[in-house]
């Protein structure tokens, strides 16, 4: 396993950078190698997974060398054959009276000629070490040198590429991104090989220094939305980054809306297939979230599966799913409204059936409706944090609760029970988990509205919802485009898709400069 | 300013909670009533509605030990206040809304419907999609509470059963509230409504045990068109009449007209199609008018010798299916004319045609219209025989 070296490019100075854990005076490396292992070990508070290796090298034995590495985060294959046994065995053999000696120090030496790693890099002070030590790299300091070399070891149990959980597809690539942001960055780099694809690092947390890339292609992303990220990832003043969310929170436009402003997914195809649109990758580290910006309201009901299926059956799936957003979002509501408020509205022969099911049932609709929903989301609650082995049990006790006992028990009528089931898989068609999450809030927010103003209520909520979808921005990207403002030539793929022929350009209201995406039978004259 | 606009959201939601639920009903707190009858009784009008058992209608809860309808009735200055006298009986509030029916007593009829009219149009709880019929020779009452079978309620029954028969019989003709309206407010035409007879008792109807029987022993008869005369109900015409009214005004979408054929023996045609074209026109300073009529229909049985491969044969029955129908379009104006109630518009078309002359038409269109000179044309066509030619029995006489 070989790691390329992070590009570190620092526009302006990390303010995390600043306040440096590792406060000390002197914070360079002395020529005394004791003193310098003592001092880390110090630092470390002699913790147990911290290695410490002195040995004597040379024809002679002549140079005293000290390695020193994190137990678990290294691969022990890559110290033992190209540090130690480099060290150790061939220094030994090394003719060390050669001009290239003469002329350099020992470590440009052990540097140039020894060692036969990748990734070198030398250090001067010990906050550089601390920092590569802590990220898995192996630090080789010489007795006698103020300098120490970081030689990147990085390799740790790393759970392999699997499928993601929580976005599965029928047809499309079958890889998701692990927790390992070089693993994730790699599986771009697989899919872009352009060499205007850049991926920008920095480290966010003041302790937990968690790495977080930007990807994008140059030139295709537009440069104001790259700044943009650059300047509020700047903001960012927190000690820790577990999880992208961290940042979700600190850089979405509306932290106080219900719909999300930034789209998440642990699918590596999508990251790609949106880069190309022109959007802006951030991965975190430890996460296999990646997040992307700007997006807008329609994203979130467009499944990468879309581009892989043909376009006909991808734009019904599409109608569908604006349709199960409805659904999901209205039904409980629009059920409540129309028995207690608008009965006059539903045809006569349902009306009666609907009546012969509520008598006997001692709550109003609303009161049923909010039971039933509520013990629902209950239930997918507690499916979530299950133990595997009672997951079983609780769901066939759910099943029981929420269908045949409550009907049979006069609590809710069958029809009640149809509406939440409806609205609960009509949930979960939408592709992305966020805004199924914003759905489930809304869709209480309406019930209570139905409930006291009846359809009125409702139509009061959509327009109240319409208005704030069509406030929000992200990323400086109107949220409702190309709806509101209206762009017709973005419409070829957006509540419809057209075939990929008909679909040149990049979408108008993300892209950069570049915006057409090649010459197609469509485009040719 | 973001924490302003969310307090003020918030409180705008809070609000919500002060409505109490404002006008709610809940649907079981609610008696669906299928049907108003409305009779009158002594100066005021006696109600009779129909209220829907749910727990009897629905397929799984229904237990055919009880009613399937409830019938509430109460008396009242007006029909409002009889309407809601009801609540004295029914344990809940009675909604109007899906009603199907409204089923006036002949006594009111007689009196005048415009009161009725006035409570109908007015109230908002109604959807105007129910039909208006008159009770021949019975009450309102009676009609709604004989229990059907098929259709558990009466409403239904009676509903569909005059969708079907104006579509397949065509003796009948639905009318709605805005119709009679259009009727009843125009100078030019009168208002006919369908009548309903009750054929056997409505208190044997009304029970269970009635229901236990294949025959039943009382049901409800949709039965000819009642003439009004302005508001008032003036008389019935017969099914021949009722027949040859909807021929002139072309509502005839599907019917069976018998005609004797040239040779002996009788022949049933079943009416495909019509296109009825009333015309009005002022002639020598008298009003005039002109039905044509031109209908298609297909041979639906035939008793008769003639040989219905020739074409000529074929003619000949067209000619008389045209005289059957002048003859009963005649029928239906002469009656009207008896009656001095123009049902057919013929008023209505000339004011279209010549609105001057109307205007002095207008006052004695009464009288006008008993003397007015009615020229009627049919053009029938046959266009099939069926599955077969001639009849069997013809077949076999000829080898």
């Amino acid at each position: 396993m070989s790691y390329k070296k992070l590009s570190y490019k620092k526009k302006q100075p990390n303010s995390n950078q600043k306040n440096e854990v590792i406060k000390s005076s002197g914070n360079s490396l002395t020529q005394d190698l004791k003193e310098n292992l003592e001092r880390i070990q110090e630092t470390l508070g002699n913790s147990s997974d911290i290695v410490v290796r002195e040995f004597y090298a040379g024809k002679y034995g002549q140079m005293h060398i000290g390695i020193v590495y994190v137990d678990g985060l290294i691969d022990k294959n890559i110290v033992q054959r190209f540090i130690l046994e480099a060290l150790m065995l061939n220094l030994r053999e090394a003719e060390l009276d050669s001009t290239v000696f003469l002329q350099e120090n020992e470590l440009q030496v052990l540097k140039k000629a020894v060692l036969p790693a990748g990734e070198v890099k030398e250090i001067v002070d010990f906050n550089e070490l601390f920092l590569h030590l802590l990220s898995g790299d192996t630090i080789v300091i010489i007795n006698g040198v103020s300098r120490g070399m970081a030689i990147g070891t990085k390799g740790w149990t790393d759970r392999g590429i699997e499928e993601p959980g929580s976005e599965s597809v029928v047809r499309g690539p079958r890889d998701g991104f692990t927790e390992t942001l070089r693993t994730n960055t790699a599986l771009l780099r697989r899919r872009i090989r352009d060499p205007n694809f850049w991926i920008e690092t920095r480290r966010l947390g003041r302790r937990t220094k968690t790495d977080v890339s930007i990807a994008y292609i140059k030139g295709v992303a537009s440069d104001r939305v790259v700044q943009e990220v650059h300047r509020r990832l700047d903001s960012i003043d927190i000690d820790a980054v577990l999880e992208s969310g961290y940042i979700e929170e600190f850089v979405q436009d509306a932290p106080y809306s219900l719909f999300p402003t930034i789209y998440n997914t642990e699918r590596p195809d999508k990251v790609v297939s949106a880069i190309l649109e022109g959007r802006v990758a951030i991965l975190v580290d430890g996460t296999p979230f990646v997040l992307l910006v700007p997006v807008v309201f329609i994203q979130f009901f467009q499944a990468s599966e879309d581009y892989y299926h043909r376009f006909d059956i991808s734009t019904l799936i599409r109608l569908l799913r604006f349709m199960c957003f409805f659904l999901a979002l209205l039904v409980p509501s629009f059920y409540v409204a129309a028995t207690t408020f608008h009965q006059e509205m539903i045809p006569t022969t349902l009306l009666v059936s609907i009546a012969a099911q509520r008598e006997g049932v001692p709550f109003p609709a609303a009161v049923e409706a909010l039971l039933m929903e509520i013990s629902f989301e209950i239930l997918r609650e507690a499916g979530i944090r299950l133990p595997r082995a009672v997951g079983s049990a609780i769901s066939i006790v759910g099943a029981l609760v929420l269908g045949e006992a409550a009907v049979r028990a006069g609590i809710v009528s069958p029809a009640m029970v149809i509406v939440v089931s409806v609205t609960a898989i009509s949930n979960f068609v939408s592709p992305a988990f966020n805004m199924a999450m914003s759905i489930r809030i809304l869709r209480f927010l309406f019930l209570i509205l139905a409930s006291t103003f009846g359809l009125f209520g409702i139509v009061l909520g959509l327009i109240a919802m319409v208005l704030h979808l069509c406030g929000l921005s992200s990323f400086g990207v109107p949220y409702m485009s190309p709806m509101a403002p209206l762009i017709m030539q973005d419409q070829k793929d957006a509540m419809v898709r057209l075939p990929r022929f008909g679909v040149f350009k990049r979408p108008n209201f993300i892209r950069g400069n570049d915006a057409v995406r090649g010459r197609n039978p469509g485009n040719r004259k | 300013m973001k924490k302003g606009m969310a307090l003020i959201i918030t409180l705008i939601m809070l609000t919500n909670f002060l409505t109490g639920c404002w006008s709610k009903r809940e649907l079981n707190e609610l008696a669906i009533a299928s049907a108003i009858g409305i009779d009158k009784s002594g100066d005021g009008y006696q109600v009779t509605v129909e209220v829907i058992n749910p727990s009897e209608i629905s397929a799984e809860k229904g237990t055919g030990q009880r009613s399937p309808v409830v019938i509430f009735s109460a008396t009242g200055k007006t029909v409002f206040e009889a309407l809601r006298r009801i609540t004295l009986e029914s344990p809940r509030r009675v909604y109007l809304s899906h009603i199907r029916v409204v089923v006036l007593g002949e006594e009111l009829a007689r009196d005048g419907i415009a009161k009725i009219i006035d409570f109908l149009s007015r109230d908002s709880e109604f959807r105007i999609d129910f039909y208006i019929l008159a009770a021949k020779n019975t009450k309102a009452e009676s009609v709604l509470k004989v229990l059907t079978q098929l259709e558990k309620i009466p409403a239904n029954k009676i509903a569909q059963g005059l969708e079907i028969s104006e579509k397949s019989w065509s003796s009948t003709h639905a009318v709605k509230l805005d119709e009679l309206t259009n009727d009843f407010t125009s100078d030019g035409k009168n208002p006919v409504l369908t009548g309903i007879t009750l054929s056997g008792n409505a208190d044997t109807g009304m029970t269970l045990e009635n229901l236990k029987s294949s025959k039943l022993s009382s049901i409800q008869r949709i039965g000819n068109l009642a003439v009004f005369k302005k508001d008032r109900l003036v008389g019935w015409l017969s099914e021949e009449e009722s027949l040859g009214y909807n021929y002139v005004m072309g509502n005839v979408k599907s019917t069976i007209t018998t005609v004797e054929c040239p040779g002996g023996g009788k022949l049933s045609v079943e009416v495909l199609r019509t296109k009825s074209n009333i015309k009005g026109k002022i002639e020598n300073g008298k009003p005039k008018a002109k039905v044509e009529l031109s209908m298609e229909g297909n041979i639906g049985e035939s008793e008769c010798d003639l040989d219905l491969t020739k074409p000529e044969n074929i003619r000949q029955i067209e000619d008389a299916l045209e005289e059957v129908v002048k003859e009963k379009k005649k029928l239906a104006i002469g009656k009207a004319q008896n009656l001095g109630s123009d049902i057919f518009g013929f008023g209505e078309t000339i004011r279209r045609e010549n609105p001057k002359a109307w205007k002095e038409l207008k006052e004695k269109w009464n009288e006008e219209f008993e003397r007015l000179s009615v020229d009627v044309s049919v053009d029938a066509k046959i266009r099939r025989t069926g599955t077969i030619t001639n009849s069997p029995e013809q077949t076999k006489s000829k080898k």
